[in-house]
């Protein structure tokens, strides 16, 4: 016994002596006596100051003083019990510090009153009673974050009818138990009732008791080892919920040691009488249960939804949709927004380019009440432009790049000439992913993987990463878990990936989990088997083209969600499905996603289609939504009201600067050549940076090591980035030349400033900002200001944004 | 505009530890939530690493074996050590010939003569680097964060205008070069928590001062037309969009990191003449000065690096003798500068600074006992040139690590390699998992810290395994 303070140095020791231990288990006990004492103190002095009557007065010094006293052992005893379980967190604080307050308080507040009844000292009464106020104020906080430690801080909240957060089901057990005596389960209701306790382990118990980890030697994520228990015994006393370990434990309060789950949130008090009722019907279990999943699964096939009657100001089937939608979540249109931020974006969403400032103001007089649609068709078909575009998002998904692991010790391909060549023809949807799947030599790289010299985890030979980058990408789905074990998040088991990869792997490989080998082998089959049947015996290549056949066949509506819903999030900044490599989460519209995949397919596989259909529903040409926060994206009270903003990418951001200013890279950093074999059709002055090597500065603006399939790049700006373009060696030595340039080009600096705005903004700029912007310029402006006036402008949000 | 002044001049009165504590209440990004319950009381608040990188053989540097001078016709086998031993401040510990400064302050730290690195197979220095600097072997199902990148995310900076995580003396102009990129990154908590690149320690202060040719008079009225801009645009509209915010935000700490008095630290030619001599024995001496002016003045996380350029620096493939000599030359005087001065300045208390090598290497084994890999070094078995006199092979079953302040022992050694060949580990093996995690609970970050990245949780060490080695710890 070194150590007595808890709040001092290493509190193991105190920890380990059972007297202290006792006495911090106490303090549940003893702070219920404050709290009762001390706000029956502050009534009955409520009650003294409306009645005047005095005879309360010692009373009132009784209950203070046990209050008082009370309230300093539950803090001694508080913080005893802190040393012994691992408490942590803000809760804790501020329960800790708010209890150590009621002490005090009440301490101060018995010895004034005290002092008030022997001296008579009656003008101190106000003082007295504020303080006992902010006593039981202070004794009601500790209380209410004390009951949020032991009982969850959803404790209260969480019957609210409203506040139904987390994982939820419609699942009821009064349709079993409504009606007299006893009931009896049929065998549907039974598997019924099975798969929601199952649902409820996963959830709840699968971290700690699964294949993966057995605390306690418990596994709940199978029949045989339910039935059979843990370390201290049986689990469920089938018949008997009250005779049984687990919902003994589940009901046992929040710091008692033995509570389940031991850290988050507690079960449900409908989840845990689910298990209870359970167990008394016996713990049904059907034998093939298990083969029933307890998570969502996304239907594979496709559906093509009808359209919602037409409206008079709606045509577009996605507007129908979405129309539907509003009615249902309550909300009016908003105008769509006018033409200059219109041309922006389409711009930059198809192009990836800033529109010219001459199209800005024709495509505003311009009276044909088609032109927007016209707009978006024109830009579609600027072939080289749109291919140098979306090359970037394709190289992200496919992690194709000019340098990168690999290449030194041969051990990737890069796709960049199939890749450039294949958006550049709008090469059908359906030929895209059989030429990837299914490839030559141009277009090996992405099945081929990265190869590192030496010896690899199983579950990254190149083989497996084949498995998993084409689920990922192509399915929407996430292989990687179950590439090493049985997946805890969803169904797919080790088996079942091993199987997968075994179509692009030329012997059967022999099944590791978590890189130990196992002995056993998989098969070979696809993860969904009811597209079709792989021949285990034929050459790769031969499963490689029967995979690629099925994976790309009408009926996997899986595919084609999986695209539309890409490409919707592309242009809206969120997917119909999110995230997007999530295909199983729900949809907000079902019927949009289905109907978009369904008439993708049925109108030949055509992106740029596709495209120009959602480019041109009034939905993407709603104002641009604001985002609070980056969770909200991805909250489940996620609602549509349009397209988010969006920060423009590395190469959006590269080539507006080279637009409006500058070529950021000189034709020699060009690592991919689009031209050498044909004269382009759309020029661009500069070299696009898609066209070029990651480097710092557009590491710093996002572009990733392209060393993992990505399908969406984190969004928020950060201190690197921003020094990047503070200091930059390549941003700045742009900037200098532009102003150089501008200086040449321009007489006035009203000119220089309107031609800025109107190539960087698309707009002219206000009054105000004629004003700023000349009281720095000056009539003749030199070098340096010009400079800096660009550098502002390439800052503004409103120039970095999509909106 | 007002409000700027009135910001820097808040910013040079007000203290490191105000500005943390607001830095602290900036909302930080990304969707990831962190999990992880124990908490741990912190020994350390900044790590610096000094990475010996190529492969640094342990018998020729700090656990030197029998001597075997060289003679014309001796075998191979019979070479343990290429240089002598000499005493070090430690009883009956002796250093390499050539690392008696570093010897001389053992007193203060701990070595660890029992590290050994993972088998990987077929040997790829960049590969076992990435090992070493993220705790996961390549290729990784997700991009694997450097563990300056886990220090940066969950402790956030030190002093708010230095950023985390800072990069000293890596170029990535060499081969291997994207190898290297593959692990000097965030990874998937993204770039904010990324390396800051100071490839050149001389001209550090270009990093954080405005650019080159720009005074910080005109510095300071680009910034106001920036921010005067910004309140009279439309965009205004836009309201608090977390987008727009985070740009802002971020322009603004880029602003006050450039324009803070702490940027000095990165100037080095503010170092008096006398301390900078010492240090200077070309970029990675410089790169310690630096490291240490930037400790002192906040920073969270540094690492300065030799540099890894294949069949250079430590990458001894032939002529490790004389290559040696150089090598601690460049190490020697600066390494233990560094720890006399932070060990004067009182910051040793709180700093942790580790010296650490991919793996060692060893005249004849290419790997290690039992599992040799392949060939890569032509090595003859009869020495007849000075040039094949050193050890010339990859060798990942022992190998040395310094540890210095920070709460680590002082004059404590920890772990025993073999005497005769081959040297090997034969007493308190340690691996990778287990040196991140004793940085990591110096700093105070749990064992179990984790995030959940594509629906799978990715813990600071594989599957949370990695446990502090606590004899380590005073």
């Amino acid at each position: 016994m070194s150590e007595l303070l808890p709040f001092a140095g290493e509190t193991l020791l105190v920890a380990e002596f059972w007297l202290w231990q006792f006495l911090g288990r106490l303090h549940p006990l003893t702070v219920h006596f404050p709290i009762g004492i001390l706000v029956i103190a502050l009534v009955l002095e409520l009650y003294s100051l409306r009645k005047k009557n005095r005879e309360l007065r010692g009373g009132i010094h009784l209950l203070l003083l046990i209050g008082a006293i009370s309230a300093i052992a539950a803090v001694l005893f508080g913080l005893l019990l802190k040393t012994q379980d691992q408490y942590s967190g803000n809760v804790l604080t501020i329960h800790q510090w708010s209890g150590i307050a009621t002490a005090l308080l009440a301490l101060a507040t018995a010895i004034l009153h005290g002092h008030i009844i022997r001296k008579n000292n009656i003008h101190l009464f106000k003082t007295y009673r504020t303080i006992l106020i902010f006593t039981v104020i202070s004794v009601t906080v500790a209380g209410h974050y004390g009951a949020s430690l032991t009982h969850g801080s959803d404790f209260l909240t969480s019957v609210l009818p409203w506040n139904n957060d987390g994982f939820n089901s419609d699942f009821d057990i009064a349709q079993f138990t409504a009606g007299e005596g006893k009931p009896a389960l049929d065998a549907s209701q039974a598997a019924d009732l099975n798969l929601e306790v199952r649902s409820i382990f996963a959830h709840n118990c699968y971290k700690c008791h699964s294949s993966e980890k057995m605390k306690g030697e418990l596994r709940l994520d199978k029949k045989v080892f339910v039935m059979k228990g843990g370390e201290s015994g049986p689990v469920i006393t089938p018949g008997h919920p009250d005779e049984s370990e687990m919902i003994r434990r589940l009901e046992l309060p929040r710091d008692d040691e033995e509570s389940m789950p031991p850290k988050g949130k507690t079960l449900k008090e409908k989840e845990i009488a689910t298990l209870k009722f359970w167990i008394q019907m016996g713990a049904p279990w059907p034998e093939n249960a298990d083969e029933k999943t307890v998570y969502r699964v996304a239907k594979l096939e496709p559906r093509m939804p009808a359209l919602p009657r037409a409206q008079q100001d709606l045509q577009n089937p996605v507007d129908l949709f979405v129309d539907a939608y509003f009615k249902e979540n309550k909300i009016t249109w908003p105008e769509v927004v006018d033409d200059r931020i219109y041309i922006r974006r389409v711009h930059l969403d198809i192009i990836g380019l800033l529109p010219i400032p001459e199209k800005v103001d024709a495509f505003v007089k311009d009276n044909d009440p088609d032109k927007r649609g016209k707009l978006v068709r024109e830009l579609l078909d600027r072939n080289d432009d749109y291919a140098q575009h979306w090359l970037t998002f394709w190289n992200d998904a496919l992690r194709n790049d000019y340098s990168g692991t690999g290449y030194i010790t041969g051990g990737r391909f890069a796709i960049t000439d199939w890749l450039y060549e294949s958006l550049k023809v709008n090469k059908p949807y359906d030929v895209f992913v059989r030429e990837l799947i299914s490839p030559d030599k141009r277009s090996e790289g992405f099945i081929k993987g990265i190869e590192w010299r030496g010896a690899v985890n199983a579950s990254q030979r190149v083989e497996m990463q084949a498995a998993q980058n084409v689920s990922q990408v192509f399915l929407g789905l996430n292989l990687k878990c179950a590439s090493c074990h049985d997946s805890f998040v969803s169904d797919w088991t080790l088996k079942q990936a091993y199987a997968f990869a075994n179509i692009f792997s030329d012997t059967a490989l022999e099944i590791n989990r978590c890189d130990v080998p196992t002995g056993t082998m998989a098969g070979t089959g696809i993860i969904f088997s009811e597209l079709g049947t792989i021949d285990s015996t034929a050459t790769v290549d031969d499963k490689l083209e029967q995979l690629a056949e099925y994976l790309t066949a009408p009926k996997n509506g899986r595919l084609y969600r999986t695209i539309v819903n890409r490409i919707w999030s592309r242009l809206m900044g969120r997917g119909i499905v999110a995230p997007v490599d999530l295909m199983d989460n729900v949809p907000w519209s079902q019927d949009l996603l289905d109907w978009l995949a369904s008439d993708f397919v049925q109108n030949g596989n055509d992106l740029k289609n596709l495209i120009f259909t959602i480019a041109t529903s009034k939905a993407y040409q709603l104002p641009s939504v604001e985002i609070k926060s980056e969770e909200k994206v991805l909250a489940d009270d996620y609602t549509f009201k349009g397209m988010h903003r969006r920060k423009l990418s590395a190469e959006q951001f590269a080539d507006a600067v080279s637009f409006v200013i500058y070529p950021v890279y000189h034709d020699t950093l060009k690592v991919f050549d689009p031209f050498k074999k044909s004269k382009p059709i759309v020029s661009t002055p500069q070299v696009r940076a898609a066209l070029v090597k990651n480097d710092r500065f557009l590491t710093a603006l996002g572009r990733p090591n392209r060393e993992n399939v990505l399908t969406e790049r984190a969004s928020e700006a950060n201190l690197l980035q921003a020094l990047e373009l503070t200091n930059g060696d390549l941003f700045n030595s742009a900037l200098e030349s532009g102003a150089r340039k501008w200086k040449s080009q321009y007489k006035t600096s009203e000119e220089i400033i309107l031609s800025v705005y109107e190539k960087a903004l698309s707009r002219e700029p206000e009054p105000d900002e004629m004003k700023i912007a000349l009281d720095r310029l000056g009539s003749t402006p030199n070098e340096d200001d010009i400079e800096d006036f660009l550098w502002a402008v390439m800052l503004l949000p409103e120039f970095q944004l999509i909106y | 505009m007002n409000s700027t002044w009135s910001r820097r001049e808040f910013l040079q009165k007000a203290s490191a530890a105000t500005m943390a504590a607001l830095a602290a209440g900036m909302p930080t990004a990304g969707l990831l939530s962190s999990c992880g319950k124990n908490k741990i009381k912190s020994k350390a608040d900044t790590v610096i690493l000094l990475w010996m990188a190529g492969g640094m053989a342990h018998t020729d540097t700090f656990d030197p074996k029998k001597y075997t001078p060289f003679e014309k016709g001796m075998q191979a086998n019979s070479v343990l050590s290429t240089f002598k031993s000499l005493p070090t401040a430690l009883d009956g510990i002796s250093f390499s010939e050539g690392l008696q400064s570093i010897g001389s302050v053992m007193n203060l730290g701990t070595i660890i003569r029992s590290y050994v690195a993972a088998d990987l197979g077929h040997i790829l220095h960049s590969r076992h680097q990435y090992h070493w600097h993220t705790c996961y072997e390549p290729p990784q199902t997700v991009a694997a964060p450097h563990i300056g990148s886990w220090i940066a995310k969950e402790l956030g900076p030190k002093n708010p205008v230095i950023p985390a995580f800072i990069d000293i003396g890596q170029r990535f102009t060499v081969g291997e070069a994207e190898e290297l990129k593959a692990f000097h990154t965030a990874g998937f908590l993204g770039n904010e928590f990324g390396p800051f690149f100071i490839p050149d320690p001389s001209t550090g202060l270009e990093s954080v001062k405005p650019p080159v040719g720009m005074s910080y008079e005109r510095f300071e009225r680009r910034n106001q037309l920036y921010n005067e801009l910004i309140s009279k645009s439309p965009v205004g509209e836009f309201g608090s969009d977390y987008q727009k915010e985070s740009l802002r935000r971020s322009m603004e700490q880029a602003y006050m990191l450039l324009n803070s008095p702490e940027a000095k630290a990165f100037d080095l030619s503010k170092e008096p003449k006398e301390s900078y001599d010492k240090y200077n024995t070309g970029r990675f001496g410089l790169g310690c000065l630096l490291a240490r002016r930037l400790t002192e003045q906040g920073a969270r996380f540094i690492s300065v690096t030799t540099e890894y350029e294949p069949f250079k620096g430590w990458d001894t493939h032939e002529n490790g003798y004389t290559r040696l000599i150089d090598m601690k030359k460049q190490i020697d005087v600066p390494v233990a500068q560094l720890i006399k001065d932070l060990k004067e300045t009182g910051h040793l208390d709180r700093t942790l600074v580790i010296l650490a090598s991919e793996f060692s290497r060893d005249m004849m084994v290419e790997g290690r006992p039992g599992a040799k890999v392949k060939e890569q070094v032509d090595q003859p078995d009869v020495i007849h040139e000075l040039k094949h006199y050193g050890m010339h092979r990859h060798f990942t079953d022992g190998c040395s690590i310094l540890m210095f302040g920070g709460g680590i022992k002082q004059g404590f050694i920890y772990g025993k390699t073999s005497d005769e060949r081959p040297c090997k580990t034969v007493e308190k093996q340690i691996k990778i998992d287990r040196i991140h995690q004793t940085l990591y609970h110096a700093l105070g970050i749990a064992e179990d810290t984790n995030y959940v990245v594509e629906e799978r949780p990715f813990y600071t060490t594989p599957d949370g395994k990695g446990v502090a080695e606590m004899e380590l710890f005073a």
